[in-house]
């Protein structure tokens, strides 16, 4: 790592003002591959669409899911994108709070991928319900008949967890926007840019005074997000684990989901991360200092998720409970095996590789890892969901599950509908944190030593 | 700030920043630093108490635990929903939307601390400033009564200001 900037992994030679020229230039008019990309999104989008109008014409039969098989695709997705979300507040609050300055070029786009994530998480449940335009009545809104929602089921405490999530990070990953939004705003030269980026950054002029107070507040959201973020997964686990069925009523669950958020979370931000990087020239900004960090994570979670497996098999082996045993036995022999034997592939073994440094080192390497992790977490999803749910305790009511096109519509779209708000995001605001990367980068002086003795 | 004028001194590097700040502060000046990002040593010399915005937390966090708490058990007892034995205010179950409701307000709270304390939106007043602060240089913003302007851009200077500026008005 001899090229790049001390211990902060910059490439050397970089100054303030080069920070702000890399960044900003992200946000020059769109070539013809972003239009490209976006058509592509916008697509994606409308296939989702056609397909939730189908269902909503003709009803609940459309989707694929059945008794005993009531949890699909849609819950598939929804556990999917809450976890994508979760690395990003990983990526900006925690390793905010230890202070590892390998996340100052990547937890931007992280907490984007966070914000959008929820918002593709949170469409679906609502889909699921088959009547969203009752989704109002999760809330305890005051009705006519005084009538309130049951605080002591798990789906209530979700309904709780992810809109605060949704709003705590939307709020963390403006409040970090706003000194890099009033940086565009000088650099600004069109009037509609001036004008955006004049209301966004609030007025924002970096004195003394705003950095103090910006900075303890920051140091608090940070400290706010991180139970947060561990709390949300927990109670995205608990849906599962609150219920009685075999392979769901587990304590391991809460650890289980955090670490598998996580770990679907870091891949997703290589996923992100590695293209922009090349497209926009940010190899100055972003450096193998900044993957290695991020691989560790991918290798730390990938062990606590593989341990999780092993875990579950010993204990349905270990409570002598027919239920469990069978459950276990039915996951990688049953009718849902490839997608049990994938699962162990993505998530166990394919990661085991990244120990090889000339391996974790090849930027190509990594991408295709996280395209292979992110797979491996929507089968884990998968395997949760399906088989527990086809294989309960009454074989007269065992079932199978087959998807239909307006799930694969509905599960496409929502792929779509993320990478329009990221597109669109990294096109009209900075997808890299300004200022956070000049904090850490040794500041200009005349003489050298002369601040230690300040 | 005060008085009628405000000299806006433009620094390259921080050490000569740091200089003007303590000099602005010995002669008993009213100043506004710039700077492209947060940095101790600026916070140190301009100010070190702790920030207020804490209050902000703490107390949305009281008001949301509360809150949060209060929602679900008053809830639960005007519709009671027996199931077994099972107590209608459940407090173990009431602990996760207290939890969360907690964080929430908080958040919030503290978000509104920043607005207060950092004195935003102010979308058009910015009084001293100079949009090379958010790149690549450091500034400092002083305010005077009408004669005093030479004697302060002196000071500027001499600490190392790249250039000097007199501005009409606050």
């Amino acid at each position: 790592m001899s090229e790049t900037h001390g211990d902060i992994g910059l490439k050397e030679g970089v100054t303030y003002s080069r920070v702000n020229d890399l960044v900003l230039n992200m946000l020059k008019p769109p070539t013809f591959g972003w239009y490209c990309l976006f058509f592509l999104a916008i697509s994606a989008v409308c296939w989702g669409a056609a397909s939730f109008t189908r269902q909503v014409l003709d009803g609940m039969q459309r989707a694929g899911i059945n008794q005993p098989i009531a949890w699909g695709v849609y819950i598939t997705n929804f556990v999917f994108w809450v976890g994508i979300a979760h690395s990003g507040t990983l990526i900006s609050a925690i390793l905010f709070l230890f202070r590892a300055k390998f996340r100052m070029p990547i937890y931007r786009l992280a907490e984007a991928m966070t914000v959008f994530a929820v918002l593709t998480a949170g469409l679906f449940p609502l889909i699921h319900v088959g009547r969203p335009w009752f989704a109002y009545w999760l809330l305890p809104y005051p009705n006519e008949r005084a009538l309130w929602p049951n605080f002591r089921s798990p789906l209530l405490w979700d309904v709780f967890a992810v809109s605060t999530y949704l709003t705590v990070s939307a709020t963390f990953f403006y409040v970090g926007l706003i000194p890099d939004i009033a940086a565009a705003r000088d650099k600004a030269k069109t009037f509609f840019r001036k004008l955006l980026y004049s209301i966004t950054s609030l007025g924002w002029t970096g004195n003394h005074s705003q950095w103090k107070h910006y900075m303890s507040a920051y140091l608090f959201f940070a400290g706010l997000a991180t139970p947060l973020v561990v709390s949300v997964h927990s109670v995205v686990s608990w849906d599962f684990a609150m219920g009685n069925v075999p392979g769901w009523h587990a304590t391991i669950f809460p650890p289980y989901f955090v670490a598998g958020a996580i770990f679907s979370g870091v891949a997703m931000v290589l996923t992100l991360i590695i293209p922009l990087r090349k497209v926009f020239g940010l190899e100055e900004l972003i450096t193998p200092f900044h993957f290695e960090g991020m691989v560790k994570l991918i290798l730390l979670t990938s062990g606590i998720v593989t341990y999780s497996y092993i875990t579950e098999f010993y204990i349905a082996w270990f409570s002598n409970n027919p239920f469990e045993r069978y459950q276990f036995w039915f996951r990688p022999f049953g009718d849902f095996k490839l997608a049990f034997w994938g699962m162990v592939f993505c998530n166990c073994v394919a990661p085991l590789t990244l120990w090889i440094k000339k391996l974790r080192r090849n930027i190509g390497y990594l991408f295709a890892i996280s395209l292979v992790i992110n797979v491996g977490m929507w089968l884990e999803r998968f395997n949760i969901i399906f088989t527990s749910l086809s294989r309960e305790f009454v074989p007269a009511a065992w079932g199978n599950y087959n998807f239909s096109w307006v799930e694969t519509g509905i599960t496409v779209g929502a792929f779509g509908w993320f990478s329009m708000f990221m597109l669109l995001f990294i096109k009209f605001f900075p997808a890299v944190a300004i200022s956070e990367i000049k904090e850490i980068m040794p500041p200009p002086v005349r003489e050298e030593g002369a601040l230690e003795a300040h | 700030m005060r008085g009628s004028k405000v000299i806006v001194g433009v620094f390259s590097y921080m050490d000569d920043l740091v200089r003007a700040i303590r000099k602005a502060k010995k002669e008993g000046l009213d100043y506004r630093v710039f700077s492209p990002m947060a940095h101790p040593v600026i916070e140190e010399n301009t100010m070190p108490q702790a920030s207020s915005v804490r209050l902000f937390t703490l107390f949305g966090g009281i008001l949301g635990c509360i809150g949060g708490f209060a929602l679900a058990i008053w809830c639960s007892l005007d519709w009671p929903l027996r199931v077994s034995a099972k107590a209608i205010v459940s407090v173990p179950a009431f602990v996760v939307i207290g939890y969360e409701c907690t964080i929430l307000i908080s958040a919030l709270a503290t978000f509104l601390g920043i607005l207060h304390f950092c004195r935003l939106p102010d979308i058009l007043r910015k009084v001293g400033y100079d949009p090379r602060f958010t790149d690549d240089k450091f500034g400092i913003a002083v305010g005077a009564e009408d004669g005093k302007e030479e004697a302060i851009s002196k000071i500027l200077s001499e600490c190392g200001a790249d250039e000097v500026e007199v501005r009409e008005g606050l």
